[in-house]
């Protein structure tokens, strides 16, 4: 279907539309047209990925700049799906516009998915797989085999340099499987190919991390510009991203095996003395001139470059200390040592960056400037080594990363140290963690440096959180409620058991035999009523393991066995995706299950239960985060001082964008359906923070629930949704045909017309004259159908 | 299995290399090293070797002299770099120029690494008679330098040391100070709503509703109120906190050294110009017109006598004076043109 948002023509590649896409398209317009960022939040299920692109590659083709679009996804399947989706798009253009239309669209994932050496593919880890490649990708391999030495390439790499740079791969929209099949039948790299042609593409959609992670975003976002449209999508965690990115964790065990990678520089090093030494000579000098900037050239096997920003880019020259290499190496041999002597504390330690340089000082001697050359240092000497197998010397890279990182940022980082695994543990085994407090220290280069950003996802409630925590001034902030037909999904609150006790997981009263007893009741009425599959959340791991055993003890479980399956999500993913797949067996052949899960594990996050695979979602408690953790209290004393943000404001934000994204799995479109159960006290008085089209569907007399009522009203919707239900009753009100949008167009001008004409009027002080001119169209549904019918016939 | 985590291989295994006791038999042992030959003992065999006196060590082959004074615990695992620690210490103790006394980044890169290749002769025992002959000779002749740049780096630390612990103290107090505000805000809600409930308790049935949502709209008008309150303090504090931090920026401190074979690169140091006496007009200088030229005296019937006057004399007044402020008097106002000045006040 196609049709205009102001003058600019979008093709959609669906005949319908919902109403809130169309709203969506529209503000995304007005965003992309003012030059700023914004913050929209879509519900779930309402085809956001579509609009999204259907909107943005109109935009691109329509208007001369041709404004290269930077999709960011979560997750690998996701990256699969919008692939897919834009596939479709660009099909339906191609077919709608009669001609193909000068396109590109590359995914990008990491070597490990997109490898198809014979060898190297095989590998199971991520990091062994890159290290595999450099090794046989590396520039100076390539050099020394032209120069007759005996070493092994990659022929899909090789092939890579016959063809055009800038066409490796034909216009089109490629899938990551598709890649990986024109790879295999031209036999070129995927990865490579993906990565060469970025600066050829109109689309690209990654994972966040190519753009978040300064480590990795140096080298492959590098040359993106600036008027590029940026989008991350679910993007309701993206502070946690961010945080995470910045984030090293240091263990004894890392420490023991960098100390053994410096040995191994070290003997390198002689070795090289004794054979190559113009080589180490050369490096020198260029570290002298302060030339390695230049010198570089960025080569995409790079070994790890500065985690620094990219703004914050040392241009100076490597101070005079670490110049030399045997230098620099017994300077690492001392940090190193330096940190095995912190990890020998018997209490927990919290310390700022700036005590601890001084600490360092006082000990080894080790000033911040030749710190915070560390890591660039370090990837000057790998190069200069030439060395081969790179993933021996990832702990050490680490603790280069950590030097770096410590000796740059004063403010926003926290260095805990905390000997024992849990508080209960006896052994120590130390770990140093080196947080990030500030999630806005990682996404600001992507603030500055791109015009527009879009955050989006289906809950970003309360939607003012995320620009004052990451840091930007948002042009537009929209949250779209969901048009339906009928009520396709029942949101409650229950905060009482049928004994109107009441119910919670706060930690006082959530091991009460009454109020595990009430939540057990709760699902096993709802295991009675529900068809096919339910959803359980529980806020941790821990809580979910007392429950269960108490449950086993009360004989609740036997109670619900008679009904449904009951599986269990673990810490493990191989476990939990097992369950899954029994899970999805047992809802399809209609024995129905049970799957309890865990608000911040991965199934809450990335699985979708649609249709019969979640009629009905629990969450059992509200999400807080655990925070007795040190590095929650930091974060929480950090965004306190700094973002005025207090304390319990952010802890029940956090603990309801998770409640909302559990919520959000069971409703994955508008012809599913679904029950929504929050059971806990306390969220009667958090519902303002739930997204806005789950709260508006809450009618007042649903807040406050006992089991019981929960249970029939779950019931009498049940039986309503089971009626049957045409998708032609939708039309109109939850999706719209063409003729639909033009009515709301003209509606929409009609009103703005009515408007300045109204201002026209109070301007010139013509009371008493009323103009019945403008006469809005009120009988909106009458003579759709016929409209709608004569669509269905074309 | 013990070997899995670090503790209980550090401790369990280890033995003394002199009297072979290991910690197993001996839990509270402890371990010296003396910088002679940092070669490792137990605290006992020290005890037992070193009490009556200098003794040579009983490490085989290793034929050092050791005092027992000078024995102490090990820092760090690496026996290598302890030593190498050591010797910097020494070594920055002597060479520790600062960046500012350079005359280029590349003049004090220069000299980072001819330190660091100082040290690390003397750490692989390479060329350690010649160097330590220059580290002599580079320390007597810059003994004022290197004393300044060592109270200087003391300063540094103990502000350093001054301002964490101010900072510190800050924190603390708006910790304590959010949590105060937290319980506030719940006493009150506490306090608004049993207000509430005692005026329903009491109050005829019709006007429950409007009395709720007056309670209602009470504690949310407070709240407003005390946001709105704790947003002005805070900005407040924090323009406070930065013009503090422009106060307290460090100014770097002139420093003396003389030129020395062993650095090259130091900064010219320049004698700062002695300071000129205070000019309010800021060197602008009034046309002069000598209309007159100050005589010793002039002839006057009656200042004539004033000036034979002893007495006048001794009172202190000065005839000199006089004849100066006469003839300022007299002259004054012959430079100006009133009608020229009017002119060009009329053409602006």
């Amino acid at each position: 279907m196609k049709f205009f948002i102001d003058d600019l023509p979008v093709l959609f590649p669906y005949p319908r539309i919902y109403p809130e896409q169309y709203a969506y398209m529209c503000d995304l317009k007005k965003t992309l047209d003012a030059g700023g960022h914004c913050v929209l939040e879509m519900p779930s299920g309402t085809g956001k990925t579509v609009s999204l692109l259907s909107l943005i590659v109109a935009y691109q083709q329509h208007y001369p700049e041709h404004r290269k679009l930077i999709y960011c996804s979560r997750t690998m399947s996701e990256i699969e799906k919008a692939l897919a989706e834009l596939q479709a798009l660009m099909k339906y253009r191609s077919q709608d516009l009669g001609f193909e239309e000068e396109f590109r669209a590359l995914g990008l994932t990491s070597r490990k998915n997109l490898c198809l050496h014979p060898s190297v593919k095989r590998e199971k880890s991520g990091t062994v797989v890159d290290a595999r490649c450099r090794s046989l990708t590396a520039g100076f391999v390539k050099e020394k085999k032209e120069r007759g030495d005996e070493v092994d390439l990659c022929v899909y790499h090789e092939n890579l340099d016959l063809l055009e740079p800038h066409n490796l791969v034909p216009p089109g929209v490629f899938t990551l499987d598709g890649l990986l099949r024109y790879g295999e039948e031209h036999k070129q790299c995927p990865y490579f190919s993906a990565r060469r042609m970025m600066p050829w593409c109109n689309v690209i959609i990654y994972s966040y991390h190519y753009l978040l992670d300064p480590k990795i975003a140096e080298r492959v976002s590098r040359e993106l510009s600036k008027d590029c449209i940026v989008v991350f999508d679910e993007a309701h965690n993206i502070d946690n991203v961010c945080i995470e990115s910045l984030s090293i964790d240091i263990s004894e065990d890392s420490l023991r095996k960098a100390t053994r990678g410096a040995s191994n520089l070290e003997r390198k090093i002689e070795e090289m003395k004794s054979t190559d030494a113009d080589k180490l000579q050369s490096e020198y000098s260029k570290l002298v001139e302060g030339l390695q900037q230049a010198e570089q050239a960025r080569e995409e096997d790079q070994f790890i470059s500065n985690p620094v920003l990219p703004d914050d880019l040392l241009k100076e020259a490597v101070p005079g200390n670490i110049r030399r290499a045997e230098h620099f190496i017994s300077f690492l041999k001392r940090f190193i040592e330096y940190l095995k002597t912190r990890m020998k504390v018997t209490h927990t330690i919290s310390e700022t960056p700036p005590s601890f340089l001084t600490h360092l000082k006082d000990l080894t001697y080790i000033e911040r400037k030749p710190l915070r050359f560390c890591a660039e240092r370090l990837t000057s000497l790998v190069r200069t080594l030439e060395l081969m197998n790179i993933e021996d010397y990832q702990p050490l890279q680490e603790v280069a990363t950590f030097a770096t990182l410590v000796a740059t940022y004063d403010k926003g980082f926290v260095l805990i140290l905390e000997p024992f695994e849990s508080e209960a543990a006896t052994v120590p085994n130390p770990i140093l963690h080196f947080t990030c407090l500030d999630a806005a220290i990682a996404i600001k280069p992507v603030f500055d440096r791109f015009s527009s950003v879009v955050i989006t996802s289906g809950t970003l409630s309360p939607l003012e959180m995320y620009p004052k925590m990451l840091g930007f001034t948002a042009v537009m902030q929209e949250s779209y409620s969901m048009t339906l037909a009928r009520r396709s999904f029942l949101p409650m609150i229950v905060t009482r058991g049928s004994d109107q006790a009441q119910v919670s997981s706060s930690f006082g009263i959530r091991n009460d035999p009454g109020v595990v007893r009430n939540y057990g009741t709760l699902l096993t009425e709802f295991a009675r009523i529900t068809p096919d599959g339910i959803v359980v959340f529980f806020p941790s791991y821990l809580y979910m393991e007392s429950i269960i055993s108490m449950w086993q003890g009360m004989g609740i479980l036997d109670q619900i066995w008679n009904y449904k399956l009951i599986l269990v999500e673990t810490p493990d993913a191989q476990e939990s995706s097992l369950a899954l797949e029994t899970y999805r067996t047992a809802c399809c052949n209609g024995r129905g299950a049970i799957m309890f899960c865990v608000a911040r594990g991965k199934v809450s996050e990335g699985i979708d239960f649609d249709h019969h695979y979640g009629r009905a979602v629990l969450c059992i408690g509200v999400p807080f985060q655990y925070t007795e953790s040190r590095i929650l209290k930091a974060r929480l004393e950090f965004l306190r001082e700094n973002y005025r943000i207090r304390e319990n404001d952010f802890l029940s934000f956090d603990a309801m964008r998770h409640a909302a994204q559990c919520l959000g799995r069971v409703l994955r479109g508008k012809d599913d359906y679904g029950v929504m159960v929050l059971a806990d006290r306390r969220f009667e008085r958090k519902r303002p923070q739930l997204p806005k089209w789950i709260n508006q569907a809450m009618l007042d007399s649903e807040t406050n629930l006992s089991t019981d009522m929960a249970v029939s009203n779950a019931k009498n919707f049940l039986r309503t949704m089971a009626q049957p239900f045409q998708s032609r009753d939708q039309e109109g009100i939850s999706t719209w045909g063409l003729a639909d949008i033009e009515k709301h167009e003209a509606k929409r001008k009609a009103e703005e017309e009515r408007a300045t004409h109204q201002q026209f009027m109070n301007g010139h002080k013509m009371d008493g004259v009323v103009t019945s001119t403008v006469e809005v169209e009120d009988e909106y549904d009458d003579d759709i159908d016929q409209d709608l019918m004569m669509l269905d016939a074309q | 299995m013990a070997s899995k985590n670090g503790i209980s291989r550090r401790d369990e295994d280890e033995v003394c290399p002199v009297c072979k006791s290991s910690r197993y038999l001996n839990p509270n042992m402890r371990f010296l090293i003396n910088p002679e030959c940092y070669h490792k003992m137990c605290e006992s065999c020290v005890d037992r070797i070193f009490s009556s006196g200098p003794s040579s060590c009983p490490v085989a082959g290793c034929r050092k002299t050791l005092r027992k004074n000078r024995f102490r615990a090990q820092t760090f695992e690496d026996i290598g770099v302890e030593r190498e620690v050591d010797i910097r210490r020494r070594v920055m103790h002597i060479l520790n120029r600062r960046e500012e006394e350079f005359d280029s980044k590349r003049a004090y890169d220069d000299f980072l690494e001819q330190r660091e290749e100082m040290i690390a002769n003397l750490v692989c025992r390479t060329d350690v008679a010649r160097t330590e002959a220059q580290l002599q000779r580079y320390a007597t002749e810059n003994m004022q330098s290197i004393r300044a740049n060592q109270a200087i780096e003391e300063e540094e630390a103990s502000s350093f040391q001054a301002r964490m612990t101010l900072e510190q103290e800050e924190a603390r107090l708006r910790r304590q100070l959010a949590r105060e505000q937290i319980e506030n805000e719940r006493r009150e809600i506490q306090a608004g709503r049993e207000d509430m409930l005692s005026r329903l308790a009491s109050g005829s049935s019709a006007d429950a509703a409007a009395i709720a949502r007056e309670g209602h709209k009470v504690l949310l008008k407070k709240s407003s109120a005390r946001r709105s309150e704790e947003d002005r303090i805070r900005q407040k504090q924090a323009a406070l906190r930065g013009s503090e931090l422009k106060r307290s920026g460090l100014s770097a401190s002139a420093d003396m050294a003389s030129s020395s074979g062993l650095i090259k690169g130091l900064r010219k140091i320049k004698t700062p110009e002695p300071e000129k006496p205070y000019d309010p007009f800021m060197g602008y200088v009034p046309e002069k017109r000598d209309y007159y030229t100050l005589q010793q005296s002039y002839p006057s019937v009656y200042l004539d006598r004033v000036k034979n006057d002893t007495r006048v004399a001794a009172g202190g007044y000065d005839l000199r004076e006089y004849y100066a402020r006469t003839m300022v008097e007299a002259f004054a106002g012959l430079g100006c043109f009133v009608e020229d000045e009017v002119a060009q006040r009329s053409v602006a």
